[in-house]
């Protein structure tokens, strides 16, 4: 354990360090990024204010604001899109650069995911969540979000990650056997954020595609988390949440290995 | 240390047509092209060898580089390096082996290259005893905290392939695989590198696979060399043997004043031999007469004298066949033998 640690730490490291290299570029992601939210926000308020019904879809108009803004500290913490990062290996064929150390591909991948999670933890994900909870507080004059609930939340986000970059993993496969991978990042980003609840919360839909939704692993990376901080689950509901979290890592996990042995047996490295 | 038993690799890929018709086409088609770059390969490598790995482009040398390094999994075959099946143990039989991709780097290209190492050593789980004495020696003899702390991207592609060489040694590993390590550096840079991989294999008895495409690399290091051709092996044995066998051709050139003599003769009648085992040139400018002759059939004094009975000879330079030359006539499929 510590010795993966050790091994894999470095690129963790890294990759933090190369994000703030490119401090410019990052800042101007934030901004864009934000004012989608704010595009998202100004429209569910048009919609809270055009219906007599208190709450929509199990959501009142506040929650709906703190929906809004959770949903963009999460995401920005848990979809780091590491697919985009194996198809730049497979092009650049720097994947065979990887394969003569003796380190395991997708373990160095989701320690330079973590360094990007970290990184963007700190800079707007934290930013914008202390944001949300004066503004909680000051304007909406609702309560801080109970320290447990927090917990949770954190606790949950973790998993998110897990069962994202996970997924990504499996999905960055696809690289390997076509080339241009581009326009399946542009399918799977749209949806990844209709299916994870980004666009609009999971309860909006009808029952019968809520347990579609139930089976799929996407609703677990976002609109989990987010609902736990909303504090929408209780008891045996918010275990049975987390619990389906964990199966997703475990099953996204099994999965990739058995991918990746796979693809490294076909695997063909190009140039030289 | 190495063998590598009976190993081919096949590449199969769909077949592509020309054009934005051929691209539909292609859709549709389930057509396949198949190519086998290497071909039922069997060699052995013991350990503290040399071996230069060469062929001309296209051989099939750095796909087996890539099967005996675990990148690649054979079609049909196997090899055993160490003891360890390199594809199917990948990550032990990394931590025995260094490689060197001259076309491309192992390093990390938007970091200083003193991190790549600080990495490395963590990757291979090198102690900071080890690691001290490996940087120590590496800069001896690579010269590498010269350029220690700019990122790998503004390096000389002669500064990187040093870092990459001393990259590929940090964790002192018992094979080398070089391919083409000299492409595209200058004489010095070549001869510091041919002198490092000295070093290393001397020092540590350290096995070396080495491809190149430069006949240099080969004669100043390499015992014993491998040649494929179309992913086959034509040839396995030491340098001298091979210029034994392929290189039986011999050249004397001779400065003689009154070269006119020499119009309308044919020395293989001189010498009674058939006109395929020797043949001349006469060079007017410089006043020599070259003789190429089979140094199986044929010794040097018979040649002289023959040369001399017909007029006076003023300077002798006689040459082996270069390697160059051998190498040359293996590639193009006009070796005698
Ligand atoms: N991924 C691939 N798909 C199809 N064919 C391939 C692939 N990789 C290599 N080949 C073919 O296999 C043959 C051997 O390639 P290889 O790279 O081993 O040659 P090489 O001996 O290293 O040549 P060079 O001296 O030019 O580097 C070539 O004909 C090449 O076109
Ligand atoms: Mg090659």
């Amino acid at each position: 354990m510590n010795k993966t640690l050790k091994i894999y730490k470095p690129f963790a490291m890294n990759e933090l360090k190369r994000q703030m290299a490119y401090k410019a570029s990052f800042y101007l992601f934030l901004v864009i990024s934000l004012f989608s939210s704010f595009i998202s926000y100004f429209l569910w308020m048009a919609i809270y204010g055009s219906t007599d019904a208190n709450t929509l879809g199990g959501l009142s108009q506040n929650e709906m604001v703190i929906y809004i803004f959770m949903v963009y500290v999460t995401s920005s913490i848990v979809t780091i899109s590491i697919s985009e990062w194996v198809s730049e290996d497979v092009v650049k064929g720097s994947v065979a650069m990887n394969l003569i150390k003796p380190i395991d591909y997708r373990m160095s991948l989701i320690s330079r995911a973590i360094g990007t999670m970290i990184y963007q933890f700190m800079v707007p994900s934290i930013l914008v969540w202390i944001g949300l909870e004066v503004y909680k507080v000051t304007v909406l004059g609702m309560d801080l979000t109970h320290l447990s609930n927090i917990i949770l939340y954190l606790l949950s986000s973790v998993m998110s990650f897990l069962i994202f970059v996970l997924f990504d993993f499996c999905f960055g496969m696809i690289a390997f056997f076509t080339t241009y991978i581009f326009g399946m990042l542009m399918v799977k980003d749209a949806l990844i954020s209709f299916l994870a609840g980004q666009l609009i919360p999971l309860s909006f839909f009808p029952e019968g595609i809520q347990r579609i939704f139930d089976f799929l692993p996407f609703s677990s990376m976002i609109y989990t988390p987010v609902m736990i901080y909303l504090g929408k689950y209780q008891g045996s509901e918010l275990i049975f949440v987390l619990s389906r979290q964990v199966v997703w890592v475990i099953l996204l996990y099994i999965l990739g290995d058995l991918i990746w042995r796979k693809v490294t047996k076909r695997l063909v490295v190009l140039g030289g | 240390m190495i063998t590598v038993k009976n190993v081919s690799k096949e590449f199969v890929s769909n077949k592509k047509y020309p054009g934005f018709k051929g691209a539909i086409k292609g859709l549709f088609s389930n057509e396949k092209v198949s190519k086998v770059a290497v071909d039922n390969i069997s060699f052995h490598i013991n350990k503290g060898e040399i071996v230069g790995y060469i062929g001309s482009n296209g051989a099939g040398k750095s796909t087996t580089i890539k099967m005996m390094t675990g990148i690649l999994t054979p079609t049909n075959g196997e090899c055993l390096v160490n003891g360890v099946n390199p594809s199917k143990q990948r990550k032990i039989n990394a931590q025995n082996i260094g490689v060197v991709f001259g076309q491309r780097t192992q390093l990390w290209w938007d970091l200083p290259l003193s991190e790549s190492f600080t990495i490395l050593k963590e990757i291979y789980n090198i102690s900071d005893q080890a690691y001290q004495e490996s940087m120590t020696f590496l800069n001896k003899i690579l010269d590498l905290y010269s350029f220690f702390d700019r990122p790998v991207r503004t390096l000389s592609l002669g500064q990187r392939m040093r870092a990459d060489l001393g990259a590929a040694l940090l964790h002192n590993p018992k094979v080398l695989y070089l391919d083409e390590p000299t492409i595209g550096l200058d004489l010095v840079v070549k001869d510091n590198i041919r002198k490092a991989i000295k070093e290393i294999n001397e020092k540590y008895q350290t096995t070396v696979i080495l491809t190149t495409h430069d006949i240099e690399d080969i004669e100043e290091l390499c015992s014993r060399i491998i040649v494929i051709d179309n992913g086959k092996k034509i040839y396995d044995g030491s340098l001298e043997k091979l210029k034994d066998t392929y290189g039986t051709k011999r050249k004397v050139s001779m400065e003689i004043k009154q070269l006119n003599a020499f119009e309308g003769i044919e020395l293989s009648e001189t010498l009674g031999v058939t006109p395929d085992l020797c043949s001349t040139r006469l060079d007017v400018e410089k006043n020599t007469l070259e003789v190429t002759f089979d140094k199986n059939k044929l010794q040097v004094p018979q040649v002289i004298n023959a040369v001399m009975s017909i007029a006076d000879v003023q300077d002798i330079q006689i040459q082996e066949t270069e390697l160059a030359e051998i190498v040359k006539a293996i590639y193009q499929h006009n070796v005698a033998k």
